[in-house]
C-alpha cells in the first residue's frame, strides 16, 4: 500500500512537469495550428536559462519550500528567456513561411535542432545540476505514511499548481483570456469580431513557452540537466496533449495528469508480476497515445474548452 | 519549367551535376595526393548510396503517398539488426547464418513491423501519423536497448561477416583481411580497397534495382492512384479506391527499402548498436528527401551525398581547424538550419520531380531544343 502511495506521489511530481509542458504544446497546436516539435527543446532552453541565472541569483538569502529564493527568481528568468526566444523564432522563422501545417511541423524540427545544437555548443553535453543541496524525505510523511517525499517534490507540485491556477484565472476571468479562447476556437470568427489575432498568437507563444520553460526547470531539478532532456520528454508530452484532446488547455492538464501517473505507476506492473520494466514507461505512454488516437481522436476531454 | 524541355537537362540539373562532379574530382585528387585513403573514399561513396536508398524508401511514402513517416530509423534499424542477429558470431539468438539468407530475414522483420505500425497509424490524420510513428519508432529502440537476451542490448552486435564472406571467389578475395574491431570509429580505414569495392558493387546493385523498380511502379496505375491520394484523398475515395490499402502498400514498400539500407549498413560497418536507431537518423533522411526534392529520385541521390558531406565533413573540419563548437552540435546545427532554409526558400527542393512521371515514349521527338 505504501508502495502505491509512493508511486502516486512520484506520479504527482512527474505529472506537474508534463502538465506544464503539455499546456503550451496544446496552445500552439490550437492557435498556430501545427505540432510543434521544438516545444521540448524550448523546455531545455528554459532549464539552461534558469541554470545560468541561478549562478547569479543563487546567493540570495531566504528560502521557500526548501529551495532558496534565488531559485524562484532564476525560474522566472528561465521562463522569460524561453518566451523571448519563442517569440523571436515565431517572428523570424514561422511567420514569414508560406506553407501548410505540415511544412510548419517539419520546420519546427529544424528549430528544435538549432536550439539543441546551440545549447550543446555553449554548455557541452555533460550532465549539470542546480547547485542546491538535496535534503532527505520529509520526516513526518516518512514516519506516518512510509512515503518518501522531499521538500523539493512539494515545491515542484505547488509551483506548478500556482502557474496552472494563474493560467486558469487568465483564461476565464480576463479579456485577454476570452480573446485567446475565441482565437483558439475559431480564428476567422475572432478576427472579424475585431480581435487582433496576431497579437493573441504572440501572447500564446509567450505563455506556452514560459510554462514549458517552467516544466523544463522542474524536470532538471527533479533529475538532472542536459541538452537532451526536452526532446526526450517531448513524445510523452505529445501523448498527454493527444490523450487530453488537442486544443483543449484543460484536456492537456487532464492528459498530463493521466500520462504522468501512468508513467510513474509502471513499476507496479513489475510488482504484480508482469515482466515490463520501468524502461518501458515512455513506451506505454506512446501506446496509450496511439490507442486514444484510434478510439477517440478528439481526446478524452475533446469537448471541453 | 515548360513542357517542351523535358527531354533536355535543365540548367539546375547541369549545375548540380557539375558541382557533384567537381567534388568527385577533388576527392580523387586527394586520393592520388595521398591525403585520403582510397578505402575511405569507397566507404564514403557507399555510405552516400546507403542514404540514397533510405531517401528513396521515404520517397515512396512521403514523396508519392504523402505519408509522414517519422520511423525511418526503426525500419533501418530492424534491417540492420535482423541481418546482424542472424549473421554475427556474437548474436544471442542464432548467428553464423549466411548473409544472403539474413538479408531476407532483415526484410521480413521490417515488413512485419511495417504492417504492425502501419495498421493503426495510417488511418490517422497527417500530423498524428508523424507523432505516432515517431513514438512507435522509440518503442522499437527502447525494446532493442532493453531486451539484452535477444538483442545484446546497449553493447551492440559485433563479429558480423562481410556480405560476400561465404561466397566462393569474392569471399576469398576479402575475408582474410577483415579486422573485427567493431565499434571503433576508424576501423574501416584498415579494410583493404577490395572490400570497399565489393561493398560499393553491392550497394550499387541495391540502388540500381530499387531505382528501376520505383521508376516502374511510380509510372504505373498504382503510382497514379497514390499521387491522387497525396493530392486529394477524398477524391481517390470517391473514385472507388481503397486508399488505406494503397497507403499500406506504399508504407510497406518504402519500409522494405529502408530495411535493405539497414542490411547493407550492417555489412558495411560490421557493428550495430541501439544509437543507430535514434530519431536523428530519421531526420537525416528527411533532410535528404526535402533537400533533393520530394518525390524525386534524382533528388534522393543529391540528398544522400549532402548528408554524408555533413556527417563526415564536420569530422574533418573539426580535425583541421579549432572550432568553437564540437562536431556533433555542428552537425545538428547544420541539419536544423538546412531544414528551416529549405522550407523557407525552396519548399519543392533542389531537383523537384520533372520527368519521373512521364513515360519515355511520350517524350520522343521533344528532345533537343
Amino acid at each position: 500500500m505504501a508502495q502505491i502511495l509512493q508511486y502516486l506521489a512520484n506520479g504527482l511530481v512527474y505529472s506537474s512537469i508534463i502538465i506544464l509542458g503539455s499546456i503550451g504544446l496544446s496552445l500552439v497546436y490550437s492557435i498556430a495550428d501545427f505540432a510543434n516539435f521544438a516545444h521540448g527543446d524550448t523546455m531545455t532552453v528554459g532549464a539552461y536559462g534558469a541554470f545560468v541565472a541561478f549562478g547569479l541569483f543563487g546567493g540570495m538569502g531566504g528560502s521557500l519550500l526548501g529551495l532558496p529564493l534565488g531559485f524562484y527568481v532564476s525560474l522566472l528568468v528561465g521562463m522569460a528567456l524561453a518566451a523571448a526566444i519563442a517569440v523571436l523564432t515565431h517572428l523570424a522563422v514561422y511567420e514569414p513561411l508560406d506553407t501548410d501545417s505540415i511544412g510548419l511541423l517539419i520546420t519546427s524540427i529544424g528549430v528544435a535542432f538549432v536550439y539543441r545544437a546551440s545549447l550543446m555548443g555553449v554548455f557541452g553535453t555533460d550532465f549539470l545540476q542546480y547547485d542546491i543541496t538535496r535534503s532527505g524525505p520529509i520526516p513526518f510523511l516518512l514516519e506516518n505514511f512510509d512515503v518518501a517525499i522531499t521538500q523539493r517534490d512539494v515545491a515542484i507540485v505547488v509551483s506548478a499548481a500556482v502557474l496552472v491556477g494563474s493560467l486558469h484565472f487568465l483564461l476565464q476571468r480576463t479579456t485577454l483570456g476570452r480573446k485567446m479562447r475565441a482565437t483558439a476556437d475559431n480564428p476567422d470568427l475572432a478576427r472579424v469580431s475585431g480581435i487582433r489575432t496576431d497579437r493573441v498568437i504572440l501572447v500564446m507563444w509567450v505563455i506556452g513557452s514560459a510554462l514549458a520553460a517552467a516544466g523544463g526547470v522542474f524536470l532538471a531539478l527533479y533529475s538532472q540537466l542536459d541538452p537532451r532532456i526536452g526532446f526526450g520528454i517531448l513524445l510523452v508530452v505529445f501523448a498527454a496533449v493527444i490523450v487530453g484532446g488537442i486544443g483543449s488547455v484543460y484536456g492537456a492538464m487532464l492528459g498530463g495528469l493521466l500520462i504522468g501517473m501512468i508513467h510513474e505507476l509502471t513499476p507496479l506492473l513489475g510488482d504484480v508480476g508482469i515482466p515490463i520494466g520501468t524502461a518501458y514507461a515512455p513506451a506505454i505512454a506512446f501506446v496509450i497515445m496511439v490507442a486514444v488516437l484510434l478510439v477517440k481522436p478528439r481526446g478524452i476531454a475533446g469537448d471541453l474548452t | 519549367m515548360s513542357a517542351l524541355d523535358v527531354g533536355a537537362f535543365s540548367a539546375r540539373e547541369k549545375g548540380v551535376a557539375g558541382l557533384l562532379g567537381g567534388i568527385g574530382v577533388l576527392l580523387l585528387i586527394a586520393v592520388v595526393a595521398g591525403v585520403l585513403a582510397p578505402a575511405y573514399l569507397l566507404y564514403l561513396v557507399s555510405l552516400s548510396a546507403m542514404y540514397m536508398l533510405l531517401s528513396m524508401g521515404l520517397n515512396v511514402q512521403w514523396g508519392y503517398g504523402g505519408l509522414i513517416n517519422f520511423s525511418v530509423a526503426a525500419f533501418f534499424g530492424l534491417g540492420a539488426y535482423g541481418s546482424a542477429l542472424l549473421t554475427a558470431n556474437s548474436s544471442p539468438i542464432s548467428g553464423n547464418v549466411s548473409p544472403v539468407i539474413a538479408l531476407f530475414g532483415g526484410l521480413l522483420l521490417a515488413a512485419v513491423l511495417a504492417v504492425l505500425i502501419g495498421y493503426p497509424t495510417l488511418k490517422l490524420r497527417d500530423d498524428y501519423l508523424a507523432i505516432a510513428s515517431l513514438g512507435l519508432a522509440e518503442v522499437v529502440r527502447i525494446f532493442i536497448l532493453n531486451e539484452n537476451q535477444w538483442t545484446a542490448g546497449s553493447a551492440g552486435l559485433t563479429g558480423i561477416p562481410l556480405f560476400f564472406a561465404d561466397w566462393p571467389v569474392l569471399g576469398d578475395l576479402s575475408y582474410p583481411y577483415v579486422f573485427q574491431v567493431g565499434g571503433t570509429a576508424l576501423f574501416y580505414m584498415r579494410q583493404p580497397v577490395i572490400t570497399g569495392l565489393l561493398n560499393l558493387v553491392l550497394v550499387g546493385a541495391f540502388v540500381a534495382g530499387v531505382y528501376l523498380f520505383l521508376r516502374r511502379i511510380h509510372r504505373s496505375p498504382w503510382g497514379r492512384v497514390l499521387r491522387t491520394i497525396k493530392t486529394d484523398e477524398d477524391l481517390a475515395e470517391t473514385l472507388g479506391k481503397d486508399t488505406f490499402a494503397f497507403k499500406m502498400q506504399a508504407f510497406v514498400i518504402g519500409s522494405l527499402i529502408m530495411a535493405l539500407a539497414g542490411v547493407f549498413y550492417t555489412h558495411l560497418v560490421l557493428y550495430v548498436s541501439p544509437p543507430d536507431l535514434q530519431p536523428i537518423t530519421t531526420f537525416y533522411v528527411w533532410v535528404a528527401v526535402i533537400l533533393g526534392g520530394t518525390g524525386s529520385d534524382r533528388g534522393a541521390m543529391l540528398g544522400g551525398f549532402t548528408i554524408v558531406a555533413i556527417q563526415q565533413g564536420t569530422r574533418f573540419l573539426n580535425d583541421a581547424v579549432q572550432l568553437p563548437i564540437g562536431p556533433a552540435p555542428l552537425r545538428l546545427m547544420l541539419v536544423g538550419l538546412l531544414i528551416i532554409l529549405i522550407v523557407r526558400l525552396r519548399p519543392e527542393g533542389i531537383l523537384p520531380p520533372e520527368r519521373e512521371l512521364i513515360w519515355p515514349d511520350a517524350m520522343r521527338g521533344d528532345g533537343d531544343e
